[in-house]
C-alpha cells in the first residue's frame, strides 16, 4: 500500500527556498552598516606583522600581568597564601595554526594560560563559570577555523578570524587579570 | 509580480572553505565584517526568496532583504543561538516585511474575518478564473494573509506555531489562513479537491 504525495504539496515543495536578488545588495547593505555604526576600518598590516603584533601582544600582557600580581601580592601581607587555586574545568588546549607566531609565543601564552587558571579560581564562581565558558568557546571557535585553515592556508579571511579569536582570547586573560586585581585590592 | 525566480546557489564551493554558522557569527559579532559577508553570502538568497514571496515585489524585497541583514548585524549580540542563524533571519525578515507592510498601508490580515474578506477581494492578486497557472504564480495571487502563511510554512517549512509568532497572529488564524490559500491553490492550478487536514 503506497501513499501518493499531495500534488499541491509537491508542487510547493518544489520551490527553490533561495532566490538571488538581480543585484548584489551587500554593498550597501555594508554602507548602511558602515554610517550607522561609524565602524572604524582599521589599517592593515602586512599579514606577518599581525602575527608579530599578536604575538608581542602576548609577552606584554603576560608582563603587565606579572608584575601587578606581585604588586598586589606583596601589599596584601600574605593574604593569599591561605587560598588553593582550584583547577580550571573544561580548559582545553587549543591547537593554534599560527606558525608564524613562533616559539616565545607559544611559551608566553602557556605561562599566561596558567596564571589564568590560577586567578580565576578566586573570582565568585557565577563570573567564574561564565569566564569558562566563554574561554571555551573562544577555544572551539580557534580549533574550528584552525582546522580550516589548515585545508585553506592561504584564505585570508579564515587567517584574519583567526587572529581575531586569538586576540579575544587575550583580551579575556587580562580581563580576568583586571579584574582579580581590582577584587583584590578591595579584599586589602 | 514575481515572473521569474533564479536557482538556488549551492552554500559553498570547492574554492570558499565552509565554517559553521556559530563560527562566522562569533568572529562577526567581533565586529569582523568580512565573516558577517559571509553570512550574508550564505543566507541573502533565502532571506531575498521569504521576502519577494510576502511582498511580490522586487525592490521591496531588495528593502526588506538590506534592512533584515542590517538589524541583524545591529543585534548580533542579542542572537542566542537556541534557534539556526537563518531562522533568527528570518524572523527578522518577516518583521521587516510587516513594518513596511504598516508604514506603507498595505493591509495586515490578523483576524478571522479579515482572511475570509480578502479570499473575496478583488484587489487581491491579478486572477482570471479558469486559467491554470504555474505554483510560483498562484501564490503570488493569494490574498496577503494566506499568502504568507502558505510561504512560510508550505515553502519554508515552519510550524503553525512558529508562523503565528513571527506574523503576531493566532495559531488558529494561522491554520485558517493556510486552509484557505491552499483551496485557493488548489482550485487556481487546477489541482483536484481533496480534504484538507
Amino acid at each position: 500500500m503506497s501513499e501518493r504525495r499531495d500534488p499541491l504539496d509537491a508542487a510547493l515543495g518544489g520551490l527553490h527556498q533561495t532566490v538571488q536578488p538581480a543585484r548584489d545588495l551587500w554593498p550597501e547593505v555594508r554602507a548602511a552598516i558602515e554610517a550607522d555604526q561609524q565602524v572604524e576600518r582599521r589599517t592593515r598590516t602586512s599579514s606577518f606583522g599581525q602575527w608579530r603584533q599578536l604575538a608581542a601582544g602576548v609577552v606584554l600582557a603576560i608582563a603587565a600581568s606579572a608584575t601587578t600580581y606581585v604588586v598586589t601580592r606583596e601589599s596584601m601581607q600574605g593574604q593569599l597564601a591561605q587560598e588553593t587555586p582550584a583547577p580550571l574545568v573544561g580548559a582545553m588546549p587549543v591547537s593554534f595554526g599560527g606558525e608564524q607566531l613562533g616559539a616565545d609565543y607559544f611559551r608566553a601564552r602557556e605561562a599566561l594560560d596558567a596564571e589564568f587558571e590560577q586567578r580565576i579560581a578566586a573570582l565568585p564562581p557565577a563570573t567564574r563559570a561564565k569566564l569558562e565558558n566563554d574561554l571555551a568557546d573562544l577555544r572551539r571557535a580557534a580549533n574550528e577555523i584552525a582546522a580550516t585553515l589548515a585545508q585553506h592556508p592561504s584564505d585570508p579571511l579564515l587567517q584574519d578570524l583567526l587572529l581575531s579569536t586569538y586576540r579575544s582570547e587575550l583580551k579575556l586573560f587580562a580581563d580576568v587579570n583586571e579584574m582579580t586585581t581590582r577584587t583584590l585590592r578591595t579584599d586589602l | 509580480m514575481i515572473t521569474t525566480l533564479g536557482t538556488p546557489e549551492p552554500r559553498g564551493s570547492a574554492e570558499t572553505p565552509q565554517l559553521s554558522d556559530a563560527a562566522l557569527v562569533k568572529a562577526a559579532r567581533r565586529g569582523d565584517m568580512r565573516a558577517f559577508e559571509r553570512l550574508y553570502r550564505l543566507h541573502s538568497g533565502r532571506v531575498y526568496g521569504l521576502c519577494l514571496r510576502m511582498t511580490r515585489r522586487h525592490d521591496i524585497a531588495e528593502d526588506c532583504t538590506q534592512l533584515t541583514f542590517v538589524r541583524a548585524w545591529k543585534n548580533l549580540s542579542a542572537f542566542e543561538g537556541r534557534s539556526a542563524f537563518g531562522t533568527w533571519l528570518h524572523r527578522i525578515a518577516v518583521n521587516e516585511v510587516l513594518t513596511h507592510a504598516r508604514n506603507h498601508g498595505t493591509r495586515s490580515e490578523s483576524d478571522e474575518d479579515a482572511v475570509t474578506d480578502a479570499a473575496e477581494d478583488p484587489r487581491e492578486g491579478a486572477y482570471d478564473a479558469g486559467e491554470v497557472m504555474d505554483v510560483e504564480r498562484a501564490l503570488a495571487t493569494l490574498p496577503e494573509g494566506s499568502r504568507r502563511v502558505v510561504v512560510l510554512q508550505a515553502v519554508y517549512g515552519y510550524s503553525h506555531e512558529e508562523v503565528a509568532d513571527m506574523l503576531g497572529v493566532a495559531v488558529g488564524t494561522c491554520k485558517a489562513q493556510l486552509h484557505r490559500g491552499r483551496k485557493l491553490l488548489r482550485e487556481r492550478l487546477g489541482l483536484p479537491e481533496v480534504e484538507e487536514s
